[in-house]
């Protein structure tokens, strides 16, 4: 262990432990320069990801008001397609409820008044939501909506836990796999129902929104009878502004 | 007069006052105590005064087995430096606290060195055993409740040299078996190897350890994208441009507004009012000709209308 007689013996451990703390640092400092160079990367992908986005959301709002205005000069009508994407709103407590519609309620993934979740349009889901009618309101959400949601009350699901979409490594992390590297992306995904909807959805946990300002009008009627429950189409993002 | 009825629970002679215990386990106990009298520090935390003492386990010459008097016996505990504990037990005699009192446990104090010696019918035997505090054993019967009190390790023993030779044929070792105790062998300890300290900083172990992470990152406040503009440009980059962008459309269209109204609220000069009105009049004069309709010229006469 000791060199010669004129050094200090230095017992070989510390020789060792040093040498292994070089590495380390060494590893260390080459990884931070790896991220930082993929973050660098990742930015501008990023970017004209959502300037495309951008362009593409403005194109198909346009591409609708033409269509309608060159139906309406032609005299006839034109009709919308039916809304892919759904969000809705639980907005009765928990007590007394039936088994079955309860169990409905926590497949939609809505176990506490004021939570919502962004649903696919097909004959299931549908189906599911007639028979949970009086418990939710739902409707079709808009891009302000959609983004409102995500930018202010998202929440991701990483290993079970509710993480705040705070940094776009978050998503990476959840939904890399997919492609889904950014908010910006997420939003899409789940704006033109995507072929990863399923997962990117499952990945947002469901939103915790607030009792909403203003009021409901009559918890325990239809919309249609003046109340709140139900289908609601449009007038979702009404209450969307109002409880988010 | 005294209130009638018996006890609850009339206390009976033939109460369970024996137990039964394993044999090896009794022998575990009695290794157990040896092996902590020999520890200082087990011994200072039992409340033994053992900081003159000049090394432990304490042994002492077998002279020792021959001394007679009780005088010497002081002279000798005070030699080795085990008479500040003898002295603690002579000073600590009390009436015990308590109804023990009257019930034939009157008077208390703390134990003292035990002393254990080898050879059978030694004279030391009647020496040590009046000086308070002060217990002896021979070694091939040592008594538990004498080497633990109260359950606790690390009574101060001191040992004649006859009596530690003795303790390898008495109880074995870890490898061979006890001579007098038939087929009993040393309990194996828990840990071979029980220095934290040198196993941590091992090279076996340390080389297969991972860094120490100094920075912890803890979850930070979450700060609202639509509202803090650096928060929203490190989620979204674009979100600068097109802000920047929506902006100056909406400079753009209040500007071009304005300049819209003012020319409207503007009074109209002479020349444009005229070349307003000239248009009016030949727009409503290509209203009355309608040349698609075949049947104008009669209608014209039904209208009484001028071309």
């Amino acid at each position: 262990m000791g060199e010669e007689a004129t050094k200090v013996a230095v017992p070989e451990s510390a020789l060792k432990k040093q040498k292994r703390e070089e590495e380390w640092a060494l590893a260390k400092k080459q990884e931070l320069s790896d991220t930082k160079k993929k973050n660098a990367e990742n930015r501008k992908l990023i970017f004209n990801r959502a300037k495309q986005y951008a362009k593409e959301y403005q194109e198909q709002e346009m591409e609708l008001v033409q269509l309608k205005r060159e139906a309406r000069l032609k005299g006839g009508f034109y009709v919308d397609p039916e809304a892919k994407l759904l969000f809705i709103i639980r907005i009765r407590g928990i007590n007394a409820m039936h088994p079955k519609t309860r169990s409905i309620l926590q497949l939609l993934r809505l176990r506490q008044i004021f939570n919502g979740v962004f649903l696919k349009v097909n004959k299931a889901t549908v189906n599911m939501l007639h028979r949970v009618e009086p418990y939710v309101t739902f409707g079709y959400p808009n891009l302000k909506s959609v983004r409102e949601l995500i930018y202010k009350r998202g929440f991701g699901k990483l290993n079970q836990q509710r993480i705040p979409l705070t940094d776009n490594s978050i998503i990476e992390q959840g939904l890399g796999k997919h492609g889904i590297i950014c908010v910006e992306d997420l939003i899409h995904e789940i704006m033109t129902v995507g072929p990863h909807f399923k997962e990117a959805n499952n990945f947002l946990w469901p939103f915790q929104l607030k009792a909403p300002l203003g009021g409901l009008k009559k918890k325990r009627n239809h919309y249609v009878e003046g109340g709140d429950a139900g289908n609601r189409e449009n007038y979702i993002n009404e209450l969307i502004r109002r409880m988010n | 007069m005294c209130r009638g009825g018996r006890m609850f629970a009339p206390t009976k002679t033939w109460r369970r006052w024996h137990r039964k215990v394993n044999v090896n386990q009794k022998r575990y106990a009695v290794v157990s105590a040896i092996a902590a009298s020999s520890i200082p520090s087990l011994v200072m935390a039992r409340g033994h005064r053992v900081e003159s003492v000049p090394e432990m386990p304490l042994v002492i010459s077998d002279s020792a087995e021959s001394i007679e008097k009780t005088s010497t016996a002081i002279k000798v505990l005070k030699e080795i430096g085990a008479y500040p504990d003898a002295e603690k037990a002579k000073d600590s005699q009390a009436i015990r606290p308590g109804k023990g009192k009257m019930r034939n446990r009157r008077y208390i104090s703390r134990k003292g060195p035990l002393i254990v010696y080898g050879t059978e019918g030694a004279k030391l035997v009647k020496a040590f055993r009046n000086i308070p505090g002060v217990e002896v054993a021979n070694v091939e019967r040592l008594n538990l409740l004498k080497l633990a009190p109260g359950g606790h390790l690390g009574r101060f023993v001191i040992w004649t040299k006859s009596a530690i030779e003795k303790l390898d044929s008495i109880y074995g070792s870890f490898e061979k078996c006890s001579e007098k105790k038939k087929g009993y062998v040393l309990p194996r300890s828990k840990m071979v190897n029980a220095d934290l300290a040198r196993i941590i900083n091992s090279d076996e172990v340390q080389s297969v350890v991972k860094p120490i992470k100094k920075e912890i990152k803890r979850a930070s406040l979450k700060k609202n994208p639509l509202k803090n503009l650096n928060v929203m440009l490190k989620l979204n980059p674009y979100a600068k441009t097109a802000r920047r962008m929506a902006l100056l459309a909406e400079a753009e269209r209040v500007k071009s507004k304005k300049e819209k109204l003012d020319k409207k609220r503007k009074p109209v000069s002479k020349e444009e009012l005229a070349a307003a009105k000239a248009a009016g009049k030949a727009w409503y004069k290509t209203m009355i000709s309608d040349s698609d309709y075949t049947e104008f010229d009669n209608f014209t006469k039904w209208l009484g209308v001028s071309q």
